[in-house]
């Protein structure tokens, strides 16, 4: 018993992170029609300024904030400089842009600061803690909490400020929203900046225990396209519980059937995914999408 | 531009009898290459046709029908496993090729129907899976594969009595597979299947109020991707003779992208550039600093989507445009008549100085 | 004087010309309505007005050159402009799309008034104000899309084909609405409509537009009593 709830507290962690990963992607495709499949690769850029800067001797919290900071300003730019080409034209074409993006982050770190595993100082204690005569990470807790928190925020951002409220309309409808007088490119900018600092996030909170490398979200990324595709593009409560359900599911699966085990829990999505899909095509929350020819 | 119909002003490489020639020409080239150059260059063009197989199923999903896939380099790994693995049992070799054909095409077939059915870019974001499950699927099933050691399997080389070095005789089977399937594939993508792969591409909603089922047309692009691909992993076997699961790692699943892209996306000769871009490229950048090969390719890859989107073969065409715009001295080429007044007063009017703006 | 000036105006969708010359002038306060059947390019000019597409010839507002202007910044000098097809921002509420609407403000306290105004001139959305923007029937989207227009507080309002898709008594209501909007607060107007009646209650000139020109322009009163413009738009 004890074990089955460390494993669902961790799976929740790992989930959270998947979660904020697949929010940042829904964020980014809401506003700009797009996949960003360089999401996690952004916020392992962030996660390597981080590093580099306790390297010099920032505190981690500052070194967090700092890279944060930074990574809305290099989400901001990413969309004005490199995305707004394509946001209008073909969205595989889009796709394809962000891979190279993705590439070249990677390979930009690698080159910076090699290949080898970092590590990363970690935020919280690597101690447990005992609840109910359970021991429970603490670090998983907190992960958790930190990131929920962060996710609600983005929410009341969106449906309490005036900022959300224009991000909103437009994400519906850019075109309109301009006849109001909404800037809307540097709207855009926004948003990709918040998708980006969410990743960033994500990435200062899971790096202690990934190791730090360039390709060290790559798997993650998997799992919160995973967790987008069952929860629906349309919606963001949606894909965060199906990020969460993943990530619980992933650590049972490696645990207790014995064939999946640590190597092949990256598996569990897609099962999942297949078993989904085949009746509800549109995810677990999402809506039939309506196109205009 | 109409095959076999000549007119008199058609230039010379456009007759039937220049375009035979050049056929003709192209066959003699590639059946004596072979003979006259060295074993290191046989070998690098061994490796560039596997890839350029490899691209040229890519393209056929992702260039010709739209559907971005990244688990392209999966079915290369496949059909490279069950080589290996053929081999090592001594099963007949044509049924090797057969099952390294058939079984990559049918895992395919399962994967599309799933993931087509929920369109957008679906199957870009499952088949990003297939690199990433496979890697340790294929260390997990070691009886099959040989686990993280890989599988080693030699059975192409030069038969006893042809008088053909190794390395030559790979080449040829290369050539010759390849070609069958570049031929194959050319005339799939130029018939009506090739149609409506484009009409999916632009646009589903118009395919599917054209009776093409989007559905459809996307399964059956990627089943013959992954067959293509299981072909390239039988090749790539020939070749190489020896596979692991670093051979369908994820890095390796963006290059293949990238190379397609940056060679050509839907387009023959585009697959061949592509082809020689994943296997020279490389190369070349670790002379320069191996550290900096992912940030040189990243970097390159922007590019052409930003200067040259459709890949390098479509250089000779960009250029001859940019040649052409600065001949006319003018902006973008425009329709040559001016709309017809309907004043109808014929005085010599001065025409007002009308900026033409809003090209498409 | 003049709020609104266009002089030749031309306009290209690709290699095809839909605006060929264009004129207009509407005066501080007035209302200009643009006539003319499916393809004249009324919606065109409309747009070029807004900075939708890039337009060639003079489009001067306020003493001022709006062409090739993005869209925001025509809007922030104080055009608005209600799109064919209304553009009403279908997953936000009612009240969330009037605050849209008053993006470009400060004054927090007046904008609140100013959603009253509107629910005053268009009673409809009042029971409507909580729901979704995409539940609300033709004619109430249109009432909507005018409100948001309204809610920045423009010194010009583009109006797009308003009775699109409505049946003649809503249609009726809405321009009924903006007749009252016009005498309350004096805002400048150029109409598009393909109903000419309809128009000629709200407007006090008009110009028909035929493939991207002007052929006939005048005062409501002369155009009405004209045998073409009776028999080609008011039916005989």
């Amino acid at each position: 018993m004890g074990k089955f709830v460390q494993l669902v507290v961790d799976g929740l962690s790992t989930g959270s992170v998947y979660g904020a990963l697949a929010l940042a992607i829904v964020l980014v495709n809401q506003a700009t029609g797009l996949i960003n499949f360089a999401q996690g690769g952004m916020a392992v850029l962030a996660a390597y300024v981080t590093w580099w800067l306790t390297n010099h001797s920032v505190p981690l919290i500052l070194a967090i904030l700092i890279s944060i900071a930074l990574s809305f300003v290099f989400g901001a730019v990413v969309e004005r400089w490199l995305m707004r080409r394509f946001e209008r034209g073909d969205p595989d074409t889009a796709v394809v842009v962000t891979i190279g993006l993705l590439t070249l982050i990677t390979g930009f770190c690698g080159w910076l600061w090699t290949y080898n595993n970092q590590q990363f100082p970690s935020l919280f204690p690597l101690r447990t803690v005992s609840f109910l005569g359970v021991s429970i990470s603490i670090r998983s807790i907190g992960t958790t909490v930190v990131i929920v928190v962060a996710m609600i925020l983005l929410q009341a951002l969106f449906v309490r400020t005036k900022l959300g409220l224009a991000l909103r309309a437009v994400a519906i409808n850019p075109q309109s929203a301009a006849f109001s007088g909404l800037p809307v490119g540097r709207l855009l900018m926004v948003g990709w900046g918040l998708a980006a600092a969410l990743g960033a996030v994500a990435a200062a909170l899971v790096a202690p225990q990934l190791t730090l490398t360039p390709g060290m979200l790559d798997n993650a990324l998997v799992y919160a396209l995973a967790a987008v595709i069952l929860g629906g593009l349309t919606s963001p409560v949606g894909v965060v519980v199906a990020a969460w359900i993943i990530g619980i599911l992933e650590n049972l699966a490696a645990v207790y059937v014995s064939f999946i085990g640590f190597d092949l829990k990256v598996a569990v999505p897609f099962i999942l995914i297949f078993v989904v899909l085949i009746v509800r095509p549109q995810g677990l929350f999402g809506r039939k999408s309506v196109v205009r020819v | 531009m109409a095959r076999g119909m000549t007119s008199p002003a058609s230039p010379v490489w456009q007759r039937p009898w220049a375009r035979w020639a050049g056929w003709l020409l192209l066959v003699v080239v590639l059946a004596v290459v072979p003979l006259v150059m060295t074993e290191f260059a046989n070998e690098t063009l061994a490796r560039i046709g596997v890839y350029a197989v490899a691209v040229l199923g890519l393209n056929v999903v992702m260039g010709y029908a739209g559907q971005v896939s990244l688990g392209q380099i999966f079915f290369l790994g496949l059909g490279a496993y069950i080589t290996a693995y053929g081999v090592q049992e001594e099963w007949n070799i044509v049924l090797v090729f057969v099952l390294a054909c058939l079984i990559p095409a049918v895992v395919g077939l399962l994967v599309a129907l799933a993931a087509a059915r929920l369109g957008g870019l679906a199957i870009a974001m499952v088949t990003i899976a297939l690199p990433i499950v496979g890697v340790p699927l294929a260390k997990r099933l070691s009886d099959f594969t040989g686990g993280s050691q890989g599988m080693s399997a030699r059975f192409a080389d030069a038969p006893e009595g042809s008088g053909l070095f190794d390395d030559q005789w790979v080449l040829y089977v290369v050539l010759i597979i390849g070609g069958i399937v570049f031929l194959l594939t050319r005339n799939l993508v130029r018939g009506k299947y090739g149609r409506a792969f484009a009409i999916v591409k632009g646009n589903e909603n118009v395919a599917s109020s054209m009776g093409i089922s989007p559905y459809r047309y996307k399964v059956l692009a990627f089943t013959i991707a992954s067959l293509i691909g299981g072909v390239s992993g039988f090749l790539y076997m020939a070749v190489i003779q020896y596979t692991s699961p670093e051979t369908m790692s994820f890095g390796h699943s963006i290059q293949l992208v990238a190379a397609m892209v940056i060679g050509g996306a839907a387009s023959i000769v585009g697959s061949l550039l592509g082809g020689a871009y994943y296997v020279l490229v490389p190369q070349l950048t670790n002379l320069v600093d191996p550290s900096l090969t992912a940030l040189l390719q990243g970097a390159l890859l922007l590019v052409v989507l930003f200067v040259l989107p459709g890949g390098l073969v479509s250089l000779p065409r960009a250029l001859t445009r940019g040649r052409r715009r600065s001949r006319a001295g003018r902006g973008p080429v425009a329709p040559p008549t001016t709309p017809s007044t309907t004043t109808g007063s014929g005085t010599a009017a001065e025409e007002p100085e009308t900026e033409r703006q809003g090209h498409a | 004087m003049t709020l609104l000036e266009l002089e030749d105006v031309t306009a290209f969708y690709g290699p095809v010309q839909v605006l060929d010359g264009v004129s207009l002038r509407v005066p501080d306060n007035g209302a200009v309505g643009i006539l003319g059947a499916n393809g004249a390019g009324k919606t065109t000019t409309l747009r070029a007005i807004s900075g939708t597409v890039r337009a060639g010839g003079r489009i001067v507002f306020d003493g001022k050159d709006i062409r090739g202007l993005r869209p925001d910044q025509v809007a922030a000098l104080g055009i608005a402009h209600v799109p064919e097809g209304r553009g009403t921002l279908g997953d936000l509420t009612v009240r969330d799309n009037l605050r849209v609407g008053a993006y470009l403000r400060k004054d927090g306290k007046a904008v609140d008034k100013d959603i009253e105004y509107c629910l005053d001139l268009f009673p409809n959305l009042k029971d409507r104000i909580g729901s979704n923007a995409s539940a609300l029937s033709g004619g109430e989207q249109q009432m909507l899309a005018v409100a948001r227009a309204i809610m920045s507080k423009p010194r010009l309002l583009l109006l797009d084909e308003a009775s699109l898709g409505l049946a003649p008594s809503t249609a009726k209501n809405v321009y009924d609405a903006i007749r009252r909007l016009r005498v309350e607060s004096g805002i400048a107007m150029v109409v598009v409509e393909q109903n000419a009646n309809l128009a000629f209650t709200l407007v006090d000139s008009a110009t028909v537009l035929e493939t991207g020109r002007n052929v006939l322009t005048g005062t409501s009163a002369e155009l009405k009593g004209m045998d073409e413009i009776r028999r080609a738009y008011l039916g005989g």
